[in-house]
């Protein structure tokens, strides 16, 4: 057993991995939980023996060790689910994954109509610049199709118009548009994206039976986890955390600190440390902005209200984002399975209008809203309850990557202190993404050397297994090479000195062997090549000509080569943005 | 300030920014090969077909390689230097071409 003293702050997904991972490698962690249950914002919460979810949280990876972790863990309780969900907009439901021919029949003929024109009208006529997430959207699937399904609801979970969102955030959420990945799926028949989108994995009793899971192994392994227990400060001196405190209710602790791993909010992090760190800092992480989420969660004397795990609600006419319906994600989660518990949840700002109402203020509307879509009658709704979650999802603003620029250079000055996990690193990851991030950390203790933010940073090496970066890597550079421009110049050049050659040769060849009637044959190229002999000046003039003509032959040849392959490239790449649409919100 | 075209530039460099550079002794090698089966098959057919005066036209081919003539015995022989004529030319346009996209470069 190795006494290495790792302290981890946060029982979510990110920090239980890490925890576990310690565990695998003979340390005993103490994991240090705020809320009395773990799981974090994947944690499940019960009423009255009705499980729910915050948020839906659906288990699926591109990271083969985290799938086979997650099917360890439950085994039997690992069910598979074949998902279905649908958008709400206008009155109408629609397929989700869009799906052309449903889309067309809701919208109607003129409708559609319009836009596709709009579609053409963008690659024709886009926004000359892209910098906000409106422009990128319009100008890739058109106006039209953005102002119908892309603008109520992405400000419904941002909270912020379209307009000031920025496009990078956008091309970064919507992975499947990268154009090499584009390419190579289309050159070797990939459709793993694809597959993910039709079903995916849900703990019977939703995702905190899984964290209950990992608590359980971390503690039959010898480590702790301290529900209830919140880090309130941490003290550092020569660039090392010393010690952490933290209190339940009256009782307070120093606990000594080995390493520090931390997925709670950065910002809290930063105004925790003793002695402060620069003002600089506190005010870049001060700055730092989440955004919150509310789930009204409404028992309904009803065995079937619709099929779907969850329906995306763009209609702005109602404030619900999105709807969930528990019993379809897994039977168990209600206990009653002649009612139904309706997750109704509202993306808002910690303070703001809808934040401070009060619980019974929002069942009644969400009770309202839900029978306003027609997916319920209020009078079915029995009971509701109500949790509010903060800092559910880090903002990706104008200020955000400046600011925390600041904080991770402020904190790089600590060497035995690590954050992980989506609000430990203000990204917006997943919980295969947070849960890879909590391995990463635990490698470094061991002594890898792991940069955890430049790694966040590039995306891919969190999408995807080992095995499946190295053949991108490798399939990067074949592409490149197999797409590589051809210099027409060049090739027309060469092509046009070889054969000028090559007819040179051959006529002086026959001049050289003289006889009777010298190249009485070759002679007949004087029908093309006026003033051509077989003679000396001719094979001089031969060359010219078969110059000329071999060099417009090969910039030809290359111009056209080039310009297939850029159209087949377009070509790939448009689908593909096609293909994204598909499973857009998905990403958001 | 992004634009459209700057936007995707470093995906599409990825795939545009290089220039392709030719194998030279690959490509001498395939035409080598070419040249060698044209005048190989072209040959045989001839002589397959038959006929009162076979291949007069191609027959001509031997102004230039010495000892080839319409028959099987001379579609190898015609093969060997089509070959090597076609090696010689690709080899050389690769290695022209590579000379000079290297000086452009």
């Amino acid at each position: 057993m190795r006494q290495e003293s790792v302290v981890i702050i946060g029982a979510g997904p990110a920090g239980l991995t890490a925890a576990h991972e310690c565990i695998k490698q003979g340390m005993r962690p103490i994991v240090l939980e705020k809320a009395d249950k773990v799981g974090g914002i994947a944690r499940t919460e019960t009423y009255k023996g009705y499980h729910f979810d915050i948020g839906g949280h659906r288990f699926l990876s591109r990271i083969n060790n985290i799938n086979r972790f997650w099917q360890e863990m439950l085994g039997e309780d690992f069910l598979k689910v074949s998902r279905m969900s649908r958008i709400y907009y206008e009155g109408r439901f629609f397929n989700y994954p869009l799906d052309f021919f449903n889309a067309s029949f809701n919208l109607g003929l003129t409708e559609s109509l319009l836009i596709l024109l709009s579609y053409f009208r963008a690659q024709f006529w886009p926004y000359p610049e892209e910098e906000t997430f409106e422009q990128w959207v319009s100008n890739r699937f058109g106006r039209r199709l953005y102002q119908t399904f892309f603008q109520t609801y992405t400000e419904k979970v941002w909270g912020i118009p379209c307009h000031k969102i920025r496009a990078d955030w956008a091309a970064q959420r919507i992975k499947g548009l990268s154009l090499v990945v584009a390419v190579s799926n289309a050159l070797l028949g990939v459709q793993q994206a694809k597959s993910l989108v039709g079903e995916f994995y849900y703990p019977r009793k939703g995702p905190g039976m899984m964290w209950e899971r990992f608590r359980d192994a971390i503690e039959a392994g010898g480590g702790q986890v301290r529900r209830n227990w919140e880090a309130i400060s941490l003290k550092h001196e020569n660039g090392r955390v010393a010690s952490v405190t933290c209190i339940q209710g009256k009782k307070t602790e120093e606990i000594p600190v080995g390493h520090l791993v931390s997925s709670m909010p950065v910002s809290r992090l930063v105004a925790m440390l003793e002695p402060k760190v620069s003002d600089k800092a506190l005010e870049a992480a001060r700055r730092l902005s989440y955004r919150a989420f509310i789930i009204v969660v409404l028992i309904v004397d009803k065995e079937d209200l619709f099929p779907d795990q969850w329906i995306y609600v763009h209609s702005p006419e109602v404030r619900v984002g999105r709807i969930q319906n528990f019993k379809n994600w897994s039977a168990t989660m209600v206990p009653d399975p002649k009612k139904t518990s309706i997750g109704m949840e509202y993306f808002c700002n910690e303070g703001d209008r809808i934040w401070t109402m009060s619980d019974e203020e929002l069942i009644d509307l969400a009770a309202g809203e839900l029978s306003e879509v027609g997916l319920a009658k209020t009078h079915d709704v029995i009971d509701g309850v109500v949790v509010r979650q903060p800092k559910a999802y880090p903002i990706y603003d104008d200020e955000y990557e400046g600011q925390m620029t600041v904080i991770r250079n402020s904190l790089k000055t600590i060497e035995n202190l690590q954050t992980i996990g989506r609000n430990g690193m203000h990204r917006y990851n997943n919980m295969d993404h947070s849960m890879q991030t909590g391995i990463l950390a635990v490698e470094n203790i061991m002594g890898a050397e792991h940069n955890l933010w430049e790694v966040n940073e590039e995306e891919r090496y969190l999408e995807e297994d080992k095995q499946a970066k190295v053949g991108r890597v490798v399939s990067e550079k074949v592409l490149a090479r197999a797409f590589a421009r051809m210099d027409k110049l060049a090739f027309a050049t060469a092509v046009g000195s070889v054969s000028g050659l090559l007819l040179f040769l051959a006529t002086m060849w026959l001049v050289i062997k003289g006889g009777h009637a010298v190249g009485r044959n070759l002679q007949l190229l004087s029908q093309y090549f006026a003033g051509y002999t077989v003679t000396v000046k001719g094979a001089f003039i031969a060359f010219t000509y078969s110059f000329v003509w071999g060099f417009l032959f090969g910039w030809l040849l290359a111009y056209l080569r080039n310009l297939f392959l850029a159209l087949y490239i377009y070509g790939v790449k448009r689908k593909a943005e096609l293909l994204s649409l598909k499973d857009f919100f998905d990403h958001l | 300030m992004k634009t459209r075209d700057e936007a995707p530039r470093t995906e599409e460099e990825k795939l545009f920014s290089g220039i392709l550079w030719l194998n030279a002794k690959a490509l001498g090698l395939v035409l080598g090969l070419l040249f060698g089966l044209i005048i190989f098959i072209a040959t045989n057919w001839l002589v397959i077909k038959g006929g009162r005066s076979v291949g007069l036209h191609l027959q001509l081919l031997s102004q230039y390689f010495i000892g080839y003539r319409v028959s099987f015995v001379g579609s190898f022989i015609g093969f060997a230097y089509g070959f090597a004529v076609g090696t010689l030319t690709g080899a050389f346009t690769g290695w022209i071409y590579n000379k000079i996209a290297a000086f452009r470069a």
